[in-house]
């Protein structure tokens, strides 16, 4: 339990020096860009790849499993629409981008550290925390919204792909179903939790790699803890979140 | 100058510098030498701030450095250079994104007069076309010299060397030296350098201290380093066959 508010000390510690005043803004200007690409861009594929497949397998299933009659088949690309704002495209997708964004933060950051390239920012004066994890977070926050939008449309259009194609329903039925009933605040919902979530992902992985002590081991063990705590938080704030906004 | 006065160190309630107590001067090489595990790293590392001490007084000319807050040492860090043991340069930016960096950091240069400042920089090292190279291309040597040319980008007072040698053959090893060696006595700079080659003791050695234990032994020059009555430093100095059989024959 010491161990674990110690820990916690030293996360909260660790933002307050991240989000201190920047030496040159326009450093950190770059440098925001530059993980736009590294942390943003770069996801677009995975994000978009694994929505389509996603999106296509749900309205298959739902399919499937509504076969009664009584239930009118534009209900199957409601089901799809909803589930991929409500759950697939902010907490599914950020379990994804825990594992591939946070491994990666946390693997650069704690190679920094065991090869001394954060003591050197440090002897120069540079505020290591902020200039190496500021940039990450604001990036995410930036981004993530985009990737949890290209998730919905991409997961929904893999829906409608799958629905069509295989027979199981027409394209006008599934068009209906996305547009029956639709609640804008949902795109809301969805984007708050992308938020928090791609907040958490960045600092909870920065964290475990900017304390690393040692070498190539622990560089490993913090960048499977950076995945595994921060998949474990957002799943937590996950529950937290929609009772706080759904309700 | 840099004065340390009675500084200790623990890590976990384990005692690792004891009461430490020295003057590095001014336009000098000051060097630390001590076995592998005898606390010159972290000296060092005390030194220049990366490590909190638990007691005693870290003096920068006539400012307590170890009581600055985060601005303060800030100031005081824009004056200072350091060599890592591994280099520890930047693996995402070139060589002369390296150098670039303190330069965009702390100065308001035109890009003309940085791109100025590197090039001597990295032609005062011997680093010659190779600006657009990163540091995974970089020879063990090359990666030293050319974190010696980012330690002195800005010109720093006082330059820091953290086992300098370390992987290097002999012949670059004394290169190294003799460039450290040269930019103190150029710049006039506070110079510590970390090491237990002895070479670098004979060849740079203007001042020296030995640590064993966390404890300082012994203070002297290279001159003196080999008449001492130290017995833990005689065992260090002489520990390789060629200075026994040296001392032995009374060359």
């Amino acid at each position: 339990m010491i161990k674990f508010f110690t820990q916690l000390g030293l996360y909260f510690l660790l933002l307050k020096k991240v989000f201190s005043k920047p030496e040159k803004p326009v450093l950190y200007y770059k440098q925001t860009i530059n993980e736009l690409v590294n942390l943003g861009f770069t996801s677009v594929g995975i994000i978009a790849i694994i929505s389509f497949f996603m999106g296509a397998v749900i309205t298959l299933q739902t399919a499937y499993n509504t076969e009664n009659p009584i239930y009118p088949k534009y209900l199957i690309g409601l089901g799809c629409r909803d589930s991929m704002i409500l759950e697939f495209s902010s907490t599914i997708a950020a379990l994804i981008l825990a594992g591939k964004v946070g491994s990666n933060i946390a693997a650069e950051i704690g190679t920094m550290r065991v090869t001394e390239q954060i003591d050197a920012l440090e002897i120069m004066g540079v505020n290591s925390a902020s200039y190496l994890i500021l940039p990450k977070i604001v990036a995410t926050l930036l981004f993530n919204p985009i990737l949890t939008i290209i998730a919905i449309i991409v997961g929904i259009f893999g829906g409608w792909v799958a629905g069509t194609f295989s027979g199981v329903m027409t394209s006008e039925n599934f068009i209906y179903g996305i547009q029956y009933a639709f609640i804008p605040y949902y795109i809301v919902y969805s984007l708050i939790k992308t938020l928090f979530f791609a907040f958490i992902i960045t600092s909870v992985s920065a964290f475990q790699g900017y304390y690393v002590n040692g070498g190539s081991l622990e560089v490993g063990r913090a960048s499977t803890k950076a995945v595994v705590y921060s998949s474990v938080i957002i799943l937590l704030f996950n529950v937290i979140l929609t009772q706080l906004l759904l309700s | 100058m840099i004065r340390v006065l009675n500084l200790n160190k623990s890590f976990n309630g384990k005692a690792v510098l004891e009461n430490i107590s020295v003057t590095f001067e001014t336009g000098k090489t000051n060097l630390i030498i001590g076995r592998s595990g005898s606390g010159k790293t972290v000296l060092l590392k005390s030194i220049v701030g990366l490590h909190e001490i638990e007691s005693g007084e870290i003096w920068y000319e006539d400012t307590l450095f170890n009581k600055l807050n985060f601005a303060g040492k800030k100031v005081i860090r824009s004056q200072m250079g350091m060599l890592f043991q591994g280099s520890a340069l930047f693996d995402s930016l070139t060589v002369e994104q390296n150098v670039l960096f303190p330069l965009d950091m702390f100065t308001d240069k035109t890009p003309e007069e940085k791109i100025e400042r590197i090039n001597f920089c990295l032609n005062r090292v011997d680093i010659i076309n190779a600006n657009h190279l990163f540091p995974s291309e970089l020879s063990g040597g090359m990666k030293k010299r050319v974190a010696i040319a980012r330690a002195i980008a800005l010109n720093p007072k006082y330059l820091f060397c953290d086992e300098p040698n370390s992987g290097l053959d002999p012949i670059t090893a004394i290169l190294i030296d003799a460039l450290i060696k040269e930019l103190t006595e150029e710049y006039s700079m506070t110079t510590i350098v970390n090491t237990h080659d002895m070479n670098s003791v004979m060849e740079i050695g203007e001042k020296i201290i030995f640590i064993s234990e966390g404890v300082k032994c012994w203070e002297g020059n290279k001159n003196e380093i080999l008449n001492s009555d130290c017995e833990i430093l005689n065992d260090f100095v002489f520990a390789n066959s060629l200075a026994k059989k040296l001392r032995d024959s009374g060359k």
